[in-house]
């Protein structure tokens, strides 16, 4: 297909929900809130790890204003898991509604439903509760150090799928795989490397915090109207923990105010759901930005030990990579995001012998969950560094030694079929890849020749380049699934419905335009629609790089389909053979150009005329493959030498996304995805108190990058087309925030001669790092 | 802070009146700004912002201040010997420059403030007005928190900057994370240069250290010295040893001293060479 030939995709058409939310419409959760709603406040553990050895609410319950209080006692014990994944899910059901333990500073212990906030706050206080405090667990080493304290001691906590949880040792996940042999590749080697780096803890600070309501309709349903990626998970975990049919509940997702994976979990709605159940009141939950931090889900922390070996030409005979990470209290997406420091980076590079090690740790730290990039992000770190190390080692450039072994087009990799989500991976081909394309377009825009070697640069201000390749995935193949359904309307207008959720991604705008192109309409006559669960058809959710590739997918097939109905009913008024018409902007014609109709003319005869049926359908897609997108990433740095100060004076992310259905959106999700990771790899960290304890949850002391921060990036869409993909579109919502951690740390390098193998590089670690030189 | 209620007085004296009358129950508001670190309690707001507190003149060799002056007003007045714009620059936001107060930032003074610095560095004088007007040097007025210096009623009305004159310089710097973050270390200098010789210094730090002070060690190592780059390392190097510096954010005491000394280094070069003319 030739790109060039579409008339919706491809263009930057203008967000649909654009001007609503410019002009402060009704949008988002908060927004919808019930005149007689009753508001919910939670009462926190303050211990990282204590067992509740009494807690007595009947104070609270008698406080003014307060409707319930819902804690251990009285609720269903149900372990589950509060990751919104696949089902069965590939992480172990260790959470309870409210458990008598508490593992973290932020658990949960009771909650109060109260008429007004400050009611609630206030019988918060009433609540007395007797810990017995326990030792916690702080760190990896801790957690898997002869005769840690038991996190997850409970009997009933296990894992839905037959991989390794061992939770008596602290372990939530070991994966493993080896394809040749490390040790015979490293002996082969001229180089060998041993490098171990570590990342930090980080949140997603979306605007819109954590947030969720829920009241019951005329027939005692419940519906939960909520801030989520994964509504469909959403009602099948609730429904579990509540222990009553699906049908019992509708989710209902609004516009959302960014999630980035934070939101791929249950962690208000069954508290929302059990209280409207108990009060036949509305009930409304929000988190604070404090409860954000501490008890929202986080980016893992990962130690991740390379051994890599390279022959002085440069081809890499060795790549050895064991991951170690921290998943807090609780292990959802532990094993997924471990097994994606593997499968989203070691395919990257050309190598005969591959080995992998992952590992999870429970600790009594928040709890980690997804968050765009899912391991790639901190895994890419480690192997970009260490890729520049390498070639200074052989005295190659950076960028050669790259183009020398990146994988390519027809080419494909035992990681694939080694690490799958939760079980076996899918075989892959490289389909499309112009990788080649965006280092060679990257190092030309950042002008990449003025690069020299950090020993010729003196001064207290030195400037660096750096760079990095990335790939990432669209999709889980043979896992995810999206659907998507069209109604054509008497104006020729068409209603899509569909499960996937937009976050503030457009993605209700993308899927708008794959939809029109193939039937032929243009976007303003989409009426876009997501979610609900009583009306959207079924979509795993927005996640794992999927929306655009796999619900694409799904809004295109029933895009065709519907097309295929108009030009039916066409042929019927025109008399003419369906092979002779087609469709384009709302009208269908005879390809001889002597007929036309409007859509209109076609839905008004098919629903009042003759032979009537409504023109409709419904379309599914699965994957079975998961089609990388590529990207080169290029950064130019200026290092305060004497306080360490890195300061970024220019961005480049190269991308190729195969077909951008939506380009000017494709560059927005870049350019906030660059300015995030520059965000992680610069300022964010989580700091704790020895108790663990984060003592900087709130934005002043938490730094994230603002718009006054940006340094100037340039997004460059470099185009490929992917055969599988809606249009040849692959993803590009992830890649693009695994690059500026080894880019900057790579240019730190070149301006400094300071390696950072610890996140983030804060002044202090860079100086240091300097003053070690 | 909870505001229970808001009273708008219609000239100074009802203003001093109403807060004579709360005592610890009220307080003065202008920008409002600081509201957030004040703590969970109660409080009557009495609205300063519109008593004719706000402007900024010259006068002989100063310049008055009014107290409920916007940051963004100092940030835009421009004027030869002016220096407090550049200050303003680096305070927060342009939204919060429009409407945090000079006052807002000085009467009540935590360790990231951006001006008191730079007060003790220009040597200002800070008028309280009760019953009577009482003037204040900055040394006196920063000994401490301000608030210990106000009775009821009393209010800061304005503050006095002398004017940098030829052969006087001023440098000032903020370190902080991001653009508008709260500082990490605050240094602030004005030096004096004759017969290429220092021939007046003082010099301010915050942030680094509990509450803004002069740090009168460096300056006596400075004063009378070669008005040159070597004078300056020493005098910091000498000058700041036994100073107490606290890392915060995650950085240790042991680079909070470091950073502290590079700021101080940055602040003194920048006077010297604008006191130097150049």
């Amino acid at each position: 297909m030739n790109v060039k030939d579409l008339k919706v995709v491809n263009k930057s058409v203008v967000k649909i929900d654009s001007m609503s939310l410019a002009l402060g419409k009704p949008s988002y959760v908060a927004d919808f809130k019930p005149a007689d709603t009753l508001y919910v406040k939670m009462l926190w553990s303050p211990h990282a790890h204590a067992r509740i050895v009494s807690i007595d609410i009947s104070a609270a319950e008698k406080m003014p204003g307060v409707k319930a209080v819902l804690y251990h006692g009285n609720v269903p014990r149900v372990a589950h898991c509060t990751a919104g994944q696949g089902y069965p899910e590939p992480s172990p059901y260790d959470t309870f509604m409210f458990d008598t333990k508490v593992r973290y500073v932020g658990d949960r212990v009771a909650a109060v439903a109260a008429e007004t906030l400050e009611q609630a706050e206030a019988a918060l206080k009433a609540i007395k509760v007797e810990y017995e405090v326990l030792k916690p667990v702080l760190s990896i080493d801790e957690a898997f150090a002869e005769g840690a304290p038991i996190i997850h001691d409970e009997p009933d906590a296990t894992i839905p799928i037959p991989v390794p949880y061992e939770p008596l040792k602290n372990l939530v996940a070991h994966i493993s795989m080896e394809v040749g042999s490390l040790d015979k590749g490293l002996a082969e080697a001229d180089f060998q490397f041993d490098r171990t780096y570590e990342t930090q803890y980080a949140q997603h600070t979306p605007i819109e915090a954590y947030v969720a309501q829920a009241y019951l309709d005329p027939r005692g349903r419940i519906v939960i109207v909520t801030s989520t990626q994964v509504p469909f998970h959403c009602r099948r975990i609730v429904a579990q923990c509540l222990q009553i049919p699906v049908q019992q509940i509708r989710v209902i997702k609004p516009r959302i105010g960014g999630g980035f994976g934070s939101k791929q979990e249950v962690l208000l709605e069954d508290v929302v759901a059990m209280l409207t159940l108990r009060t036949k009141r509305p009930v409304f939950w929000e988190f604070t930005r404090e409860e954000n931090f501490r008890t929202g889900r986080t980016r893992h922390p990962i130690r991740i030990r390379l051994r890599m070996g390279v022959k002085k030409d440069g081809r890499i005979t060795a790549f050895g990579m064991e991951a170690t990470s921290n998943t807090g209290a609780y292990g959802g997406h532990g094993l997924t995001v471990i097994g994606c420091c593997g499968s989203k980076v070691l395919p990257l590079y050309r190598a005969d012998n591959i080995a992998f090690l992952g590992k999870v740790a429970y600790t009594n730290m928040p709890v980690s969950g997804a968050y765009r990039g899912f391991g790639a992000t901190q895994a890419f770190f480690a192997a970009e560094s260490l890729m520049d190390e390498m070639a200074e080692a052989i005295g190659m450039d950076p960028v050669e030694f790259r183009k020398l072994n990146h994988i390519r087009s027809g080419e494909g990799s035992p990681v694939f079929e080694a690490l799958g989500e939760g079980k076996k991976g899918v075989p892959m081909t490289i389909g499309s890849c112009a990788l080649a394309d965006c280092i060679a377009i990257g190092a030309k825009e950042i002008d990449w020749s003025r690069r020299t070697p950090w020993r010729s640069k003196t001064g207290r201000y030195r400037r660096g380049l750096g760079m990095c390749c990335l790939m990432q995935g669209s999709s889980v193949p043979e896992v995810d699934m999206g659907a998507a359904s069209i109604k054509m309307n008497e104006d020729g207008s068409f209603n899509l419905l569909i499960g996937a959720t937009d976050l503030g991604t457009g993605s209700d705008t993308v899927l708008g335009q794959i939809a029109a192109e193939a039937i032929g309409t243009t976007i303003d006559k989409m009426i876009v629609y997501s979610s609900d669960t009583d009306f959207t058809p079924f979509d795993v959710g927005a996640y794992a790089s999927s929306t655009t590739y796999l619900s694409g997918e799904a809004a295109r097939k029933a895009g065709a389909k519907v097309k295929l109905q108009i030009l039916n009913t066409a042929a019927e008024m025109l008399h003419l053979p369906v092979s002779e018409l087609d469709t384009a902007e709302g009208w269908a014609f005879s390809q001889d150009g002597q007929h036309k109709l409007s859509f209109s003319e076609i839905s008004l005869y098919s629903l009042y005329q003759k032979n009537q049926y409504q023109i409709m359908d419904t379309a599914s897609h699965i994957t079975h493959k998961s089609p990388p997108p590529f990207s080169a990433h290029y950064v130019e740095i200026e290092v305060d030498t004497w306080t360490g100060a890195v300061q970024v004076l220019n961005y480049v992310a190269a991308v190729d996304c195969g077909t951008a259905i939506n380009p000017k959106l494709a560059e927005g999700q870049t350019e906030g995805g660059v300015l995030n990771g520059i965000s992680y790899a610069l300022t964010e960290e989580y700091l704790f108190n020895a108790k663990g304890k984060m003592i900087n949850a709130n934005l002043t002391d938490y730094h994230i990058f603002s718009m006054r921060d940006k340094p100037p990036i340039k997004a460059i869409l470099v185009p490929s087309y992917e055969e599988t993909g809606p249009y040849g579109a692959k993803s590009v919502s992830e890649i693009c925030i695994n690059g500026a951690m080894p880019a900057i740390a790579n240019a730190i390098h070149n301006a400094t001669g300071a390696r950072l193998y610890t996140t983030p590089f804060t002044p202090e670690k860079v100086w240091r790092a300097i003053q070690a030189l | 802070m909870k505001l229970n209620e808001f009273i708008i007085p219609e000239d100074l004296k009802s203003a001093q009146s109403a807060l004579e009358k709360l005592g610890e129950k009220g307080f003065a508001v202008a920008g409002g700004t600081s509201l957030h670190f004040l703590g969970i309690v109660e409080k009557t707001a009495v609205d300063i912002s519109h008593l004719g507190l706000s402007g900024i003149q010259k006068q002989g060799g100063a310049y008055l201040i009014g107290a409920t002056t916007s940051l963004g007003d100092l940030m835009k007045f421009k004027d030869q010997g002016w220096v407090l714009d550049q200050v303003a620059l680096h305070t927060s936001t342009q939204q919060i420059r429009n409407i945090s107060t000079l006052g807002g930032n000085i009467v009540r003074v935590f360790p990231w403030n951006d001006f008191p610095v730079a007060l003790l560095a220009l040597d200002a004088t800070l008028y309280i007005e009760g019953v009577a007007e009482k003037a204040y040097s900055s040394d006196d007025y920063f000994n401490g928190q301000p608030i210990r210096l106000f009775q009821p009623g009393q209010l800061l009305t304005r503050v006095e900057v002398p004017v940098l004159k030829p052969g006087q310089g001023f440098g000032y710097h903020k370190e902080v994370r991001l653009h508008a973050g709260f500082s990490l270390m605050t240094a602030a200098a004005v030096i004096t240069v004759k017969s290429g010789r220092i021939d007046g210094i003082r010099v301010a730090a915050s942030a680094g250290i509990a509450l803004p002070a002069r740090l009168t060690l460096v300056e006596a190592a400075l004063g009378g010295q070669a008005a040159d780059a070597a004078s300056l390392q020493q005098a910091v190097a000498n000058g700041t040893a036994a100073l107490a510096w606290k890392g915060k954010e995650g950085m240790s005491d042991e680079y909070a001293a470091h950073l502290g000394r590079v700021v101080l280094m940055d602040v003194l070069s920048a006077a010297l060479l604008q006191a130097q003319g150049e």
